[in-house]
């Protein structure tokens, strides 16, 4: 999130703050809701409030209402932002301290317009932008979760630490107006139920752009659905570099099948690939947690994005890296290949092809193929967290090499592997190593489960 | 799932991500590998897979079905091995010993490779850990075996 | 023999009588044999002697098999150290048998096992050899006697014309000989002779004691032969791994998936402990799997509740620990006084102050912590378990349990290293678990605690703040040091509340110095530490040697002085020391401080650090570069004068070990806590020292003669501060904290 907000704040509120103030009757207006005559529906049924705790694990809420150790949907989440931090909230239904006295058109307008009950704008660390696609049928059920289904707690919100003048936050408007979509999803009529089924998930609930779409200066998602040819295409966010989830052979889904990616998404790896960094918080709390139909819809719909061959290279092909070179002799003339054996090769193979589904290859590995070297750097240093697949924690974890290895010497080992194997891909530069040394901190080894009840 | 250990096969019922290791340890009553750390950081766990020393504690147990994997209680059978053990004890190498089977492990599967490694090779190559300081030792016994002086009969 | 050291099988064909609830065959290959238990003769022993004697009771340390092996229970754990072989040196020597005929074992729990002086039986303190060497030299002479006795009977001829051979009564006269093995079962039932009678061996005549007897444990150890605590198993036996609260005083609130864990493939039951959840299955692997999947909600220990615990504090961090040892102030309680160190630094030409700092370290022992426990259908209790002091731990246990301690038998396997962690600190062991789950289960359970709850739950060398002042005279010598410690000791650091006296563990290092400095102050600023503190191999030396040697050498290059020179000066009057200390130069060719340039082009200089550890004197010089902004060590010297000497090679190779870990504390090791919880729970995070960090080491044994001092610390605390002291020459940087990995050499 740090990220998205930094250029949110550096970028958007400069521009808007030149707007007239008699424009505030815009940017304090509260935004329609299709739930506006909408009563009191009465206590809704437990197939209703199942319904919404299932849309919550698509939409997963609990990613930022809960933090680890805390009652569940409490808030807490700490976004540090160059001009502060702010946390996210309670949306435990209390009625003082929560969400409990919003009415279905305030949940509405907060989940799909990013405008609270009083009428403050939320910041888009809130995916409403992609929310704005949820169905007025989730819409429903996540309200009748968070009112029946959840525990209320007399919790109170953390106060932001941004200082006046950069609290203000009616300038978001006029961002939301531009850039956030403001309407359910529409089935293409062309393709079938299945893909549909994906891209509403895809685009909408599951919010996969959020972090996988590049954003533009203004920090909106350059694309919100498959007709751009960047949505969904990699992105740097928080440290990591979220691979492109289309067909690119090289940095994408190119060489996954369908059933590779469901089975990412289902247990957490495949062959190709082990989740790891910011999308272990998404499979634990979320992915595994979809239905299989709804999995296979995902990736039948991604699988359909089309990847960009100018962007993406040459497609990767496995080259043996020459076993000599990997003799006690013969890595200590080749920078990293030392490191690489006495650090890595006993997990991902002298051959870097890993073991199995068990620990992931870094040949071919997307991470080793795109041109940011951020994840990379940012796993070799910090390892990752456990990956807790329906309640079991892995057998195998990355560990941390911080404290074992310099900048200079994780430079060297992840550019030794992205010129091994066939991996083709830029040299990594101590300062990276340094910078992303700086800003992160090593994984838990211990999983980290958040609440959800 | 059917290991081949010391040169006998082995049917073990564990799951296939189960860590070699502990198909060992609690499967085949073998606990001359150690567990150390299970993160493949100590090399206490250190058994030679067709030759090659691997860490069993970061090793599925799917990953070598069909391997040969030799373990400490197997090394006297390998020639080099022997001498290995040979020379171990001609340098008096170890001290607390919780390390000593993986680095007999490390030390064969490296004059398998190098016959006659070098300052540098030991220091590539043997990257298992010692608490008790033994490396010295080890350096000695490694060397000593480089150059022939200690047979199997030492 | 050595073959035969492990051969369980071979031994249950000989082994004693009447003592088969003690023999357990294994669950799998069912060929061998665990745990002998109580030596045979225990029963029968006969307390021969007074206070003044301990540690005779013959046929409890001693059993002689007909082939002619001695069984010796040893009072002292073998860890690594060598202390089996040195035992069975000084007993042989007596004994007048070969010490590789010996089978020696760590000796169950028993007053008759008490040798020390301290009528303790700890392994631990560097004590073991010098401790225990006159009681076991007169073990040895007491049996010597017995078969003596026996073989007079045997051969019906009187004992005074009998003398032995190794393992033999021989009868000069007639030439005639009989072999111990033959003699034993007479000779063990025969009354133990007066302790002041016998007459011990002159040490001109000694044939083993004082040699490089080989170690008898190695080929088992080269082969994986060795049952450590973590490899023992029994019949019926169950695994269990567990979960700790994140922070000590947490409890066990509810689990969230409970069920669902039980549900688990051989998941055998689920449990809560103590501030810790607990998993039991067939397997260990899927206790581990288990326990890591329970969801626990941890309930904060409620203030001023667990008055026995150490809680935790949630905001903990060893940073901001750290500044506040170096600005609290208190009560400052003198340890050490000598002259009047406030008229020598009014009076001196110059004052130096500085403050220095230690850091936590953890033991990071190769073998992680287990427990076996068994109750027997009779009522009884065995547990096997890695640990320094059996009679310590079966009374603790009997505590716990609310048992008689005598129904309770200790197993002490070999330790997979130890270096001071298997003393007993609360919460610091997995026995009281591995109890309460056999109890639960009704089944031997063997917890082991995986290197997460390992790094969890260690009890860490204490932190410190040291503030130095010292005053200089006009030729820049120094003359006044005023040195106030902010810290708590190892010892006092074990509970929760104070003794009466200062723990002389606190300062030990900063106190004892040999430095012939006039007027000076030594005192600690009791300071309480929110972790559990432990004994770390050297203990406060392993710290505050470190601290005293570079403010050394910072007051040196204050004062223009040469640090060699400088201390030779300060030692002048201390023969010993000062020959010590111009061994070690010698043995590096010559003190050479640099900066210089070494044959392979480097920059690089030497330092040099000095400790007095238990009973013993060390001098170190080490010399050092800088690769890639990283030190690096290439040659460290050593002298070491432990008075007197009992296996030489194995006192080397305790060198070269301690060597290491000093090393890998100076340069790497630091346990860091954030909000309460250790940073790192794994060695990726607590790097220690690796073979290619491995100096060559030249080691000098220096035999003064003097009183017979320690071997398996005194050899670590001069090694930090040679390091530093070289590395500040070298940067002309002054380091004043450990370890160097947190200084940045690089620019």
């Amino acid at each position: 999130m740090t990220n998205r907000l930094k250029k949110i704040f550096t970028v958007v509120i400069p521009a808007s703050a030149v707007l007239a103030a008699g424009t505030a009757w815009f940017v304090t207006r509260f935004p329609a809701s299709s739930f506006e005559k909408t009563g009191s529906q009465g206590e809704p049924s437990a197939q209703l409030v199942a319904r919404g705790e299932y849309v919550s694990r698509l939409t997963d809420c609990v990613a930022c209402h809960s933090v680890p150790g805390g009652a569940a949907y409490t808030g807490g989440l700490k976004m540090v932002t160059p001009m502060g931090a702010i946390f996210a909230t309670n949306i435990t239904p209390d009625r003082e301290r929560g969400i409990g006295a919003y009415t279905l058109a305030d949940f509405d307008r907060a989940l799909r317009s990013g405008v609270a009950k009083d009428g403050h704008r939320l910041y888009p660390a809130m995916p409403y932008p992609s929310y704005a696609k949820l169905s007025d049928d989730d819409v429903k059920a996540l309200y009748a979760y968070f009112m029946k289904g959840v525990p209320a707690v007399h919790l109170e919100n953390r106060k932001s630490t941004i200082p006046w003048p950069l609290n203000m936050r009616w300038p978001l408007a006029f961002w939301n107006v531009v850039f956030a979509p403001s309407d359910v999803y529409r089935p293409d009529t062309s393709k079938d139920a299945q893909w549909n089924r994906g891209a509403y998930l895809v685009e909408g609930a599951g919010h996969c752009g959020a972090c996988h779409t590049p954003r533009s200066l203004a920090f909106n998602e350059k694309g919100t659905d498959s007709r751009s040819a960047a949505f969904v295409s990699g992105a740097l966010i928080d440290g990591w570099f979220a691979p492109s989830l289309r067909n690119d052979a090289n940095t994408g889904l190119g060489r996954w099948s369908e059933d590779d990616v469901f089975r990412f998404l289902k247990t957490g790896r495949n062959d190709h690939a082990v989740v790891f960094g910011s999308m272990t918080e998404a499979f634990n709390n979320s992915t595994q947690f979809f239905s299989d139909d709804d999995l296979r819809a995902v990736a039948h719909y991604l699988k359909s994005l089309p990847g960009d061959g100018q962007r993406d290279g040459t497609p990767w092909q496995y080259e043996p890296t020459q076993t000599k070179a990997l003799q006690p002799a013969g890595r200590q003339g080749i920078p990293g290949a030392q490191t690489y054996m006495a650090k890595c090769s006993f997990c991902h193979g002298a051959d870097g092809r890993g073991q199995g589904q068990w620990v992931p290859p870094l040949a071919g590995a997307a991470s080793s193929l795109v041109p940011d070297s951020s994840s990379s750097i940012n796993v070799t240093l910090n390892g990752s967290g456990r990956v807790v697949a329906a309640g079991v924690p892995d057998s195998y974890r990355m560990p941390s090499y911080r404290e074992q290895l310099s900048d200079g010497e994780i430079a060297d080992v992840l550019t030794f592997i992205r010129s091994s194997w066939g991996n083709r891909q830029s040299p990594v530069m101590k300062p990276d190593v340094k910078k992303l040394r700086e800003q992160t901190v090593p994984a838990s080894s211990s999983p980290v489960i958040l609440k959800t009840r | 799932m059917e290991l081949n250990i010391n040169g006998i096969q082995h049917h073990v019922d564990v799951e296939p991500d189960t860590p070699l290791l502990w198909a060992l340890r609690d499967d085949l009553a073998m606990t001359g590998t150690k567990y150390g750390c299970g993160l493949a950081q100590c090399g206490a766990c250190t058994v030679l897979v067709d030759g090659q020393a691997v860490r069993s504690c970061v090793t599925p147990v799917e990953k070598v079905a069909g391997a040969s994997i030799t373990t400490i209680e197997a090394i006297e059978q390998d020639d080099l091995g022997k001498r290995v053990v040979a020379a171990w004890v001609k340098h008096q190498v170890p001290q607390c010993g919780y390390c000593q089977s993986g680095q007999v492990m490390a030390a064969t599967s490296l004059l398998r490779q190098v016959p006659h490694p070098t300052d540098a090779d030991i220091d590539a190559a043997m990257v298992n850990l010692c608490r008790c300081g033994t490396y010295n030792a080890i350096r000695a016994a490694i060397h000593d075996l480089a150059s022939g002086s200690t047979d199997g009969g030492a | 023999m050595v073959n035969g050291l492990f051969d369980d099988a071979s031994l249950m064909q000989q082994g004693p009588v009447n003592l088969s609830r003690r023999r357990f065959m294994l669950t799998s290959a069912g060929a061998f044999v665990l745990g002998f238990g109580l030596p045979a003769r225990q029963a029968r022993a006969q307390a021969a002697q007074g206070p003044k004697y301990r540690g005779t009771q013959v046929p409890a340390f001693l059993e002689i098999r007909p082939d002619n092996t001695v069984r010796l229970q040893s009072p002292f754990i073998e860890g690594g150290q060598g202390t089996f072989t040195a035992m069975a040196q000084i007993v042989g020597e007596e004994l007048d048998a070969d010490p590789s005929t010996f089978l020696v074992e760590n000796a169950p729990a028993g007053d008759e096992y008490a040798v020390m002086d301290s009528g303790m039986r700890i392994t631990g303190g560097s004590m073991s050899v010098r401790n225990g060497y006159p009681a076991m030299r007169r073990l040895g002479a007491l049996g010597r006697e017995m078969l003596l006795q026996a073989g007079a009977q045997h051969l019906g001829v009187p004992v005074s014309e009998l003398t032995t051979q190794p393992g033999q009564v021989v009868h000069v006269a007639s030439g005639r000989t009989v072999k111990y093995g033959e003699l034993a079962h007479v000779a063990m039932d025969l009354p133990v002779p007066d302790p002041a009678s016998v007459k011990l061996r002159d040490p001109s005549q000694f044939r083993w004691i004082g040699k490089s007897v080989k170690r008898l444990d190695i080929y088992e150890k080269s082969t994986g032969k060795v049952d450590y605590a973590i490899d023992v198993r029994v019949d019926g036996m169950l695994h269990a791994a567990v979960q700790h609260a994140p922070r000590l005083g947490m409890t066990v609130g509810s689990i969230r998936n409970e069920e669902q864990v039980r549900q688990m493939k051989g998941v055998h039951s689920v449990h809560r402990l103590p501030g810790a959840v607990a998993v039991v299955a067939e397997r260990w692997w899927h206790a581990r799997r288990g326990v890591e999947a329970l969801l626990v909600n941890w309930v904060e220990a409620e203030p001023g509740v667990a008055s026995d615990i150490r809680v935790m504090p949630a905001d903990f961090s060893t940073e901001e620990f750290r500044k506040h040892l170096a600005t609290v102030s208190g009560k400052e309680e003198n340890a050490e006084t000598k002259g009047d160190v406030t008229r020598g630094l009014k009076n001196a030409h110059t004052v130096v102050e500085a403050t220095y700092f230690s850091q936590y370290v953890n033991h990071g022992q190769l073998e992680p912590p287990s427990a076996l426990a068994r109750y027997n259908p009779d009522g009884t209790l065995d547990v096997w378990l890695p640990n320094q002091a059996p009679d310590m731990f079966r009374a603790d246990m009997a505590r716990r349990t609310g048992m008689d301690a005598e129904k309770i038998t200790i197993h002490s396997p070999l330790l997979g290293g130890f270096f001071g962690r298997h003393f007993l600190y609360d919460h610091g062991s997995p026995y009281p678990q591995a109890i309460a789950l056999a109890k639960a289960t009704g089944r031997p359970i063997k917890l082991i605690w995986t290197r997460e709850e390992e790094f969890l739950r260690d009890a860490l060398r204490p932190m410190a703040a040291v503030r130095f002042r010292a005053g200089l005279d006009t030729t820049g010598c120094p003359v006044a040091l005023d040195v106030v410690s902010a810290t708590e000791g190892a010892t006092e650091g074990l509970g929760t509340k104070r003794g009466k006296d200062l723990d002389p563990t606190a300062l030990e290092g900063l106190t004892n110095k040999a430095y012939d400095i006039p007027d000076r102050r030594i005192a600690q600023l009791f300071v309480r530490n929110p972790a559990t503190l432990g004994y770390w191999r050297s203990v406060g030396n392993s710290m505050n040697d470190f601290l005293y040697e570079t403010f050394l050498d910072e007051l040196a290059d204050k004062g223009r002085q040469d640090p060699y020179e400088l201390r030779l000066h300060l030692l002048r009057d201390n023969r010993r020391l000062t020959t010590l200390l111009k061994a070690v130069a010698d043995l590096s060719g010559g003190w050479k401080r640099g900066p210089f340039t070494a044959a392979d082009g480097s920059r690089r200089a030497r330092g040099i650090g000095m400790a007095s550890p238990f009973g013993s004197e060390a001098a170190a010089i080490a010399e050092v570069s800088l690769e890639n902004g990283r030190v690096r060590v290439h040659e460290v010297w050593e002298a070491i004068d432990p008075g007197k000497v009992v296996n030489p090679a194995i006192v080397e190779a305790q060198v070269n070990g301690a060597i290491a870990l000093g090393l890998s504390q100076v340069l790497l090791e630091e346990t860091v806590y954030e909000n309460g919880m250790p940073r790192a729970r794994n060695y990726d995070g607590y790097p220690i020292l690796a073979l290619n960090q491995m100096p060559r080491v030249h080691v000098k044994i220096v035999e003064s003669g003097e009183k017979m001092g320690g071997v398996g610390e005194p050899p670590l605390p001069a090694i930090p501060p040679a390091v530093v002291n070289a590395v500040s020459t070298l940067t002309g940087r002054r380091i004043r904290s450990m370890p160097l990995s947190r200084h940045d050499f690089a620019s």
